[in-house]
């Protein structure tokens, strides 16, 4: 194994800015659940605060407490998933925001010591977790009996859209809507509502409202049949690069495999960069990859697999085997260095 | 099954030494006793380089292949077995860890909890796109494993897993973290584990993901256990 992760600071502070710029005057909430989409936590959420980011969203309450540890008590740190009373006991302590989208962590997150601070979640058609619209009047009502005895503070209404299409989606708002007056008509004063992850947060000025929850457009990766990075203002920031291995009568091996996430399904179809231009990978092993060999190859040469400097994003890659650039980015494995490096154009 | 300490919001990878072990003797009885050379890259595969160097040590395998960074560590904790990063496996990977088309028992059994249980009526989608729509009123759970753990995106509509033995449909697409299963009339509350993959007789099998992803079982299983959280049994 060769293979890394090449991580450009200057191309994810870039895309910030980007998104800040698209989406004001509401703030970005950058999501990095996931080890920042693979790209490392603890790195990725110094650079976003030092670029002036304020929300984090981390999914869990381990990274949440994770991102608290490295920015400090003034971040806003968002977490939806509390699987249990003592994570959500641990996520008041850490001074989490709770997204709150059943009645069973309602009343974990108001048992907990201290005022649990919550952003209720109606259910606007996605069907995971969220209220649905029929309880949704009842549940209010106990939110409200609860932020009246001091045991939770309702900062935020929120939702998440599935995106199926334009018109799916404007019913979905018009859900929200009624259910922040519903809210509201029960005593409750929600300040921060939130609607729209990357795609919506871009193209849709009506699903902003005060926050947008964006990861994919950060990270640079484009939505799977969708807007090009150049329309969307934004770049890749990762780049998975490998050497050369063997060298071949006709062919040459890469250090990169399947294992290391590299979807095996992308044999004849994923184009790489090599120090001769662009090789298309014939097979795609456990430890290794074979493409056609070049004038004087030679073991130790320089390759990017994909991303930043490589013909093909993520993107790309997942479109050719039916699927989303996220995937892809996740697949690469948590064996391979991370690096973080502004040259990532050079092949070499 | 399940140890207390474990994060209910995230999968959870069980490693059977047993299996294990027994994989590897089966492996060295029909090896005549050559030099045996095990392949323990990738975290071994997925299934966590020191429990498995430990339990290889026993069972009496000669030497490891592991990544060139896990050398050393591997080297002081299992001192009876030789350790490189160059070496060349003489043990078929697959049978050693009980992978679809070998002899061996599984040894990797995925797991991850139930998050909430819902309702979903007649007509209405699930998950991104609306991939699923519900043909009658039924209930959904929501699953703790996504993409991000290596739970293929591409299961959706397409695999099951396991809550409480009965089988249940994953339904619309697999999301970064999580996954939505029909349980209809089956009684699962938060909490519960579903069984994403586990042993031979027990449900859903990675066979069952190699076959709706066209992915290898190597890949599948290697990708879910770096990612899961690990406990290891006898």
């Amino acid at each position: 194994m060769t293979a890394v992760l090449h991580v450009d600071p200057a191309a994810f502070a870039a895309n910030l800015a980007e998104i800040r710029r698209r989406i004001a005057p509401a703030d970005h909430m950058l999501v990095v659940k996931d080890d920042a989409y693979g790209h490392g936590l603890e790195r990725i959420v110094s650079l976003a605060w030092a670029e002036g980011v304020r929300w984090f969203g981390a999914f869990d309450v381990r990274t949440g407490r994770a991102v608290r540890a490295e920015v400090g008590p003034d971040a806003r740190i968002f977490v939806w998933i509390v699987a249990t009373p003592g994570e959500a006991q641990a996520a008041v302590a850490a001074d989490l925001d709770i997204g709150v989208g059943d009645s069973v962590l309602l009343e974990d997150a108001a048992a907990a010591a201290g005022t649990a601070r919550v952003h209720l979640k109606i259910d606007t058609g996605l069907h995971r977790n969220g209220v649905r619209p029929e309880e949704w009047p009842a549940f209010a009502a106990r939110a409200a009996e609860l932020e009246r005895s001091g045991a939770i503070e309702v900062v935020g209404i929120w939702s998440h859209i599935a995106e199926a299409s334009d018109a799916e989606d404007d019913e979905a708002r018009r859900v929200y809507e009624e259910a922040v007056r519903i809210a509201r008509d029960a005593g409750l004063r929600p300040q921060l509502r939130h609607l729209a992850a990357s795609a919506a947060g871009f193209a849709r000025p009506e699903f902003r409202y005060d926050l947008v929850r964006i990861g994919a457009f950060a990270y640079g990766i484009r939505p799977a049949g969708g807007p090009s990075e150049a329309e969307l203002g934004i770049r890749p920031v990762s780049s998975l690069r490998a050497r050369v291995t063997h060298v071949d009568a006709d062919a040459v091996r890469i250090g990169v495999g399947a294992l290391d996430g590299l979807p095996s399904t992308l044999a004849g179809r994923l184009t790489i960069q090599t120090p001769a231009g662009h090789r298309t990978l014939q097979e795609i092993g456990g430890e290794e990859s074979t493409v056609a060999g070049w004038e004087n190859a030679a073991v130790g040469d320089g390759v990017v697999v994909l991303g930043a400097g490589a013909p093909m994003s993520v993107t790309d890659a997942a479109e050719r085997i039916g699927t989303i650039g996220e995937e892809i980015a996740l697949r690469v494995a948590p064996t391979i260095a991370r690096e973080y490096r502004a040259d990532s154009r050079r092949a070499d | 099954m399940t140890a207390a300490g474990l994060r209910r919001s995230a999968p959870v990878a069980t490693i059977d030494h047993g299996a294990l072990r027994a994989n590897v003797e089966a492996l060295l009885v029909r090896g005549d006793g050559g030099y045996s050379v095990a392949d323990l890259r990738h975290d071994a595969w997925g299934h966590g380089v020191l429990p498995v160097a430990r339990t290889l040590e026993a069972a009496g395998v000669d030497a490891v292949v592991v990544d060139a960074l896990d050398i050393d560590r591997v080297a002081r904790e299992a001192a009876g077995i030789a350790v490189t990063s160059a070496g060349v496996p003489t043990l078929d990977p697959g049978a050693v860890y009980g992978l679809p088309g070998s002899d061996g028992e599984p040894v990797l059994r995925l797991s991850g909890f139930v998050l909430l249980t819902k309702d979903l009526r007649a007509g209405e989608g699930v998950s991104y796109g609306f991939t699923h729509r519900a043909e009658s009123d039924t209930r959904i759970a929501l699953v703790a494993g996504g993409y991000a753990q290596g739970v293929v995106r591409g299961l959706g509509n397409r695999a099951s897993v396991s809550i409480g033995g009965t089988p249940c449909r994953i339904v619309g697409r697999v999301a970064m973290d999580v996954c939505v299963v029909e349980i209809g009339g089956t009684r699962a509350e938060r909490g519960d584990e579903v069984v994403f993959f586990g042993a031979a007789g027990e449900g859903p099998g990675l066979a069952d993901w190699v076959a709706a992803t066209g992915f290898t079982a190597a890949e599948l299983v290697t990708a879910v256990g770096l990612r899961a959280q690990r406990e290891h049994t006898a």
